[in-house]
């Protein structure tokens, strides 16, 4: 019963992180720029709905949907204005300062505008789907917020996999992060890619953030954890799949939670991230890091 | 009419006053040249004196000013659709594969201006053709493109570029970097794409193999065209 009911809390956990995974990787795919800012879109959408229902007193679905028109309007200008200039000019700009600075200083925009709006205390979005834990039988016991977690990642880590591998569009995306110039030659708008997934990554996250709110609740500075869990699990995809995103997400959140409950609750992540550091240098190649002989 | 005979209606490509520049670097001055539908043109000039940025130009790759107009219409520049979707392909130098993505999607991404449908795509009559031409990638399709041979490669590229079913296909520097016989192979099979009514600009650091299949050389120097 221990064991089932880890496992249970590990998918929960791990589709977190794979659905924030899948939100990395996809953005990557098209940019090679790491959205280090996923995290911090989840925040705003949590406090953002939360503060609309519990401040000014709306109801749950405009809240949902302000919230949501918000960061997609954020998403475009930040595209328009920012990633334009370090992408689109008349020299493109490439390298560890894009890939990582340009959504980085963005966290900490989102941030600090966020300690402004609503302040430092913990809050959560009102939980979509109210009652007791979901008996699964056999005395397993799962939360009904992340019975919602768990179909929202399945449904995205299957859609974007299927998108991916299915569809031109998926094609030409894969074809926007293997190679800009070759891209544009048979004619796709890798500029256009890149907005649009922004702005989906964007939206996907801060649904993720309104679900998993009620269960662990968010501060102003939550993002910068949520955008590092979802980067390792990306990272473990090597940043190219969604799809494989997602399912090294869901093998971390089980890992995670299995140390808790078999080896020790306060030492879980340190172990964590051993095994992790101690996969990535026996099979480097999973990370998409290359090997160079001597 | 005969196939290389310039006329004012018969202009597929129309280049004029084309400039390129990389930043304060001017790459490509003033060019004009047109091209008859029908044609094989060969651009031709020693390395680094513009050839690839005129085809890039023309391709809207590049900031560029000046005109260019494809079976009469007027490009518009910083749309990089509007020349493949109007019959205006390039095949790069150094091919510009997608490495990590199979031979199969590759050739299929060419289809990319003509449809949004794979079904659609890969059931077209160019994508099927483009493949015909090149019995030799049938066993290859599955494998990573960043895989294959330098000949292999540049097949793919040829057939990503065929898979547009383009009027005008543009090939920079075909045999860069090849075998004499992966070489000659990939010349029989310009020739073939040529025989087949498509128009050609093939751009050869050497004009001598290049003027094999070409009925006219636009020479190029310095930026500037020299002989048109």
């Amino acid at each position: 019963m221990k064991l089932g009911n880890l496992i249970i809390s590990g998918i929960v956990t791990g589709s977190i992180y794979a659905s924030f995974a899948a939100c990395v990787a996809l953005w990557y795919r098209v940019s090679n720029i790491l959205n280090l800012a996923v995290g911090d879109f989840a925040m705003i959408g949590a406090l953002g709905v939360d503060n609309l229902v519990s401040v000014h007193h709306w109801r749950v679905a405009p809240a949902i949907v302000v919230i949501l028109a918000a960061v997609a309007l954020s998403a475009y200008l930040y595209d328009r204005i920012v990633l334009r200039l370090a992408q689109d000019g008349r020299t493109r700009q490439e390298g560890i300062v894009v890939t990582f600075f340009f959504t980085f200083a963005l966290s900490f925009f989102i941030e600090g505008i966020a300690e402004v709006l609503y302040g430092t205390n913990v809050h959560a979005a009102p939980a979509l789907w109210n009652g007791h834990s979901l008996s699964l039988g056999g005395g397993l016991h799962v939360d009904r917020a992340g019975v919602l977690i768990v179909a929202f990642a399945a449904v995205v880590g299957l859609a974007t996999s299927v998108a991916m591998r299915r569809t031109m569009q998926g094609k030409a995306i894969q074809a926007c992060g293997e190679n800009f110039f070759g891209a544009r030659i048979v004619g796709i708008d890798n500029r256009r890619y890149r907005r649009l997934l922004f702005i989906a990554s964007a939206l996907l996250a801060c649904v993720f953030g309104i679900l998993e709110s009620p269960i662990t609740g968010y501060t102003y500075n939550s993002g910068a954890a949520i955008s590092l869990t979802g980067f390792i699990a990306a990272a473990y995809a090597g940043f190219q799949r969604p799809g494989k995103a997602v399912v090294a997400g869901l093998g971390i959140g089980v890992l995670e939670a299995l140390l808790g409950g078999y080896v020790s609750a306060n030492y879980a992540d340190t172990i964590l991230y051993a095994i992790l550091a101690a996969a990535v240098l026996a099979r480097p190649s999973a990370m998409g890091l290359d090997v160079v002989p001597e | 009419m005969e196939r290389g005979q310039l006329t004012a209606s018969s202009n597929a490509l129309t280049v004029s006053n084309l400039s390129v520049s990389y930043g304060r670097v001017a790459a490509v001055h003033d060019v004009s040249f047109k091209v008859a539908e029908g044609e094989c043109v060969a651009l031709v000039g020693p390395n680094g004196n513009g050839k690839s940025s005129i085809v890039m130009g023309i391709a809207g790759l590049v900031q560029r000013r000046g005109r260019v107009e494809i079976f009469g219409r007027v490009a518009r520049a910083g749309d990089v659709a509007f020349m493949p979707r109007h019959g205006f392909t390039l095949v790069p130098e150094r091919r510009q594969l997608y490495p990590q993505l199979s031979v199969a999607d590759n050739v299929v991404l060419g289809c990319f201006s003509r449809t949004r449908s794979l079904r659609r795509a890969v059931t077209s009559a160019a994508h099927r053709q483009a493949l015909e031409l090149f019995p030799e990638l049938a066993d290859r399709m599955g494998q990573k493109a960043g895989t294959l041979s330098g000949g292999e490669q540049q097949m793919v590229a040829i057939a990503r570029g065929l898979a547009a079913d383009p009027r005008i296909l543009a090939v920079d520097e075909p045999c860069l970097g090849l075998a004499e016989a992966v070489s000659r192979r990939v010349y029989e099979a310009l020739a073939r794409i040529h025989e087949a009514g498509r128009t050609l600009l093939i751009v050869e650091e050497s004009p001598v193999r290049a003027l094999q299949l070409a009925t006219r050389q636009v020479e190029v120097r310095n930026g500037v065209v020299v002989r048109a």
